[in-house]
């Protein structure tokens, strides 16, 4: 898997207000490359959710090979998660990353010298789990069980909408949403309460299915995509419609640039991207300053 | 290195400076990372701030660092400055916990509290630790700088007694850090870093030589910076293990 950092300059491109206003519009009105109402496509991404949720984690695993957790681990990276940090994971049920964020931190503790701050540090440490969808947190709480989580004061399990958190201004460290993004009514909703909820300094990272540009590679990503995939879903989960939905809603997403764009409409500074697997995924992050 | 060679073209026969970064610091700050291919992607927006009355946002792309924290709000300072001084505000005040905590994450978790700014920008520093230790560099050159054009004691000094005097003052600015300046310069030494302290390194001895009033414009202007580079270089691990009566803490085994 080749990591590149890839960083263009937006200064150069046009793009007029109309134009992205249609845009994005037409993100609030889309259901994969189905036209929808906007009131209707939270219900329906909610249904989708529902119906994938026991066998999310499995079908992740075979339609990325496995390497969807090499992605979450370069996100959590990223993140740089010290002890005594308050996170939000956004779309987060299942909680692999999360999961990830708890075990790096509770390893700095293991690792540090005996500094009975930071021992006190790891107590405050918070992370929270936010999701529309109970089914998918529910799976997200059972994982936590088995992994002997089930009573860590540290992750807290919330269910909320991303376009309107229930959590107070300046109260987060970090944000994270892990494939979730694609998946909202409305973004930049979703990220003007990113920005709210973080403290100054606080950064957003956002892990999600991105537009391939190479060329032989676009067209194989392609065949991947819109015949194995929902065969795939079809076979193991018994579902087809959710994952043509998947595929499908990849593609209506904004590429990288319109989309780190948006991000820094928001407000936030030092917006970059890294694509990972030529751009099959890619990391955007931000900080508030 | 770039200035002088600016100054070089530009100027006939003087010795003075007369291109000066107002700050070089910030000069530095910026293009210190020069050798990472990350550079900023997307212009800044200005916010939609409740009490705007103007949204100037200055030309210059360099500005000095907003002061102890206080910017007014009327003020629409460039975006990007803004994440630079509060990058710089964080990695000042992290110095302060380096005898502690060691050129390591945890001391710039600690200047990040200390100043207010949530632990998460630490981050976002490329190369974190390497951050601050370059940081020091150029902070330090920066003094360097300061003490050179304040003037007093080079004034009758012959070259080489001059270069002695500036190889003094520049390694007694490290010797509040002596007992982590191991670990400093392990941390330049790291693949990923070499780059940027080399030329770090080139520049303080470029400043030093042109101090002591150096002219010369063929081969030997990179003999001498080289023989001046090793000189500083083991004069600077001397100092490390230096335990002579008047000379600094020794580093610390643990």
């Amino acid at each position: 898997m080749a990591l590149r950092l890839v960083t263009r300059n937006l200064r150069n491109r046009i793009s007029p207000k109309l134009c992205s206003a249609s845009l994005l519009h037409s993100h609030a009105t889309s259901f994969g490359f189905k036209e929808v109402r906007e009131e209707e496509k939270s219900q329906m991404v909610g249904k989708v959710f529902s119906n994938v949720a026991s066998n999310y984690d499995l079908m992740n695993d075979f339609m990325s090979a496995g390497l969807h957790r090499l992605w979450k681990d370069r996100l959590v990276s990223e993140l740089s998660p010290f002890p005594g940090m308050k996170h939000l994971d956004v779309a987060g049920g299942t909680g692999d990353v999360a999961f990830r964020i708890l075990e790096i931190v509770n390893s700095i503790r293991r690792r540090a010298l005996q500094d009975p701050i930071n021992d006190d540090l790891q107590e405050e440490t918070r992370i929270y789990v936010c999701d529309i969808n109970q089914n998918m947190l529910n799976i997200g709480k059972n994982r936590a069980i088995e992994r002997g989580l089930g009573e860590a004061k540290s992750l807290v399990w919330v269910q909320g909408d991303a376009e309107a958190l229930s959590f107070e201004d300046n109260s987060m460290d970090g944000y994270t949403i892990a494939f979730g993004i694609r998946n909202v009514t409305h973004i930049e909703k979703v990220l003007t309460e990113a920005y709210r909820v973080l403290k100054r300094g606080g950064r957003f990272l956002c892990l999600e299915l991105s537009h391939v540009e190479i060329p032989v590679f676009k067209e194989l990503y392609d065949i991947y995509s819109f015949s194995v995939i929902p065969r795939l879903g079809e076979v193991v989960a018994g579902d087809r419609e959710s994952y043509q939905y998947l595929v499908e809603s990849i593609r209506r997403f904004p590429p990288q640039e319109k989309f780190a764009s948006m991000i820094a409409d928001a407000g936030f500074q030092k917006v970059k991207y890294e694509n990972l697997v030529g751009g099959v995924v890619a990391i955007h992050s931000g900080i508030k300053i | 290195m770039y200035r002088t060679v600016v100054n070089r073209i530009l100027l006939s026969g003087g010795g003075r400076r007369l291109l000066r970064q107002p700050d070089l610091r910030t000069v530095i700050s910026s293009s210190r990372f020069s050798t990472t291919t990350e550079t900023q992607t997307i212009p800044n927006r200005p916010l939609n701030p409740p009490d705007s009355s103007s949204l100037s946002s200055s030309s210059t792309s360099f500005q000095t660092p907003p002061a102890a924290g206080d910017v007014p709000r009327h003020e629409r300072k460039n975006p990007r400055a803004e994440y630079e001084g509060e990058q710089a505000r964080v990695l000042q005040a992290s110095l302060r916990h380096v005898l502690r905590l060691g050129w390591s994450e945890k001391a710039m978790i600690a200047g990040a509290k200390e100043v207010g700014i949530s632990p998460s920008i630490v981050g976002s520093f490329p190369r974190k630790e390497a951050a601050l230790v370059e940081f020091f560099m150029d902070d330090c050159l920066q003094r360097l700088i300061d003490r050179i054009d304040s003037g007093e004691e080079l004034q009758n000094s012959t070259p080489s007694q001059c270069i002695y005097k500036l190889v003094r003052i520049r390694l007694e600015m490290q010797a509040p850090y002596i007992s982590k300046w191991p670990q400093a310069l392990s941390i330049q030494a790291h693949p990923l870093n070499v780059s940027t302290s080399f030329k770090q390194r080139a520049m303080l001895v470029d400043e030093i030589w042109h101090a002591a009033g150096d002219e010369t414009s063929d081969l030997d202007w990179y003999v001498k910076r080289t023989v001046l580079g090793g000189i500083y270089s083991t004069t600077e691990i001397y100092m490390l293990t230096d335990s002579s009566p008047g000379s600094f803490p020794l580093p610390s085994r643990a």
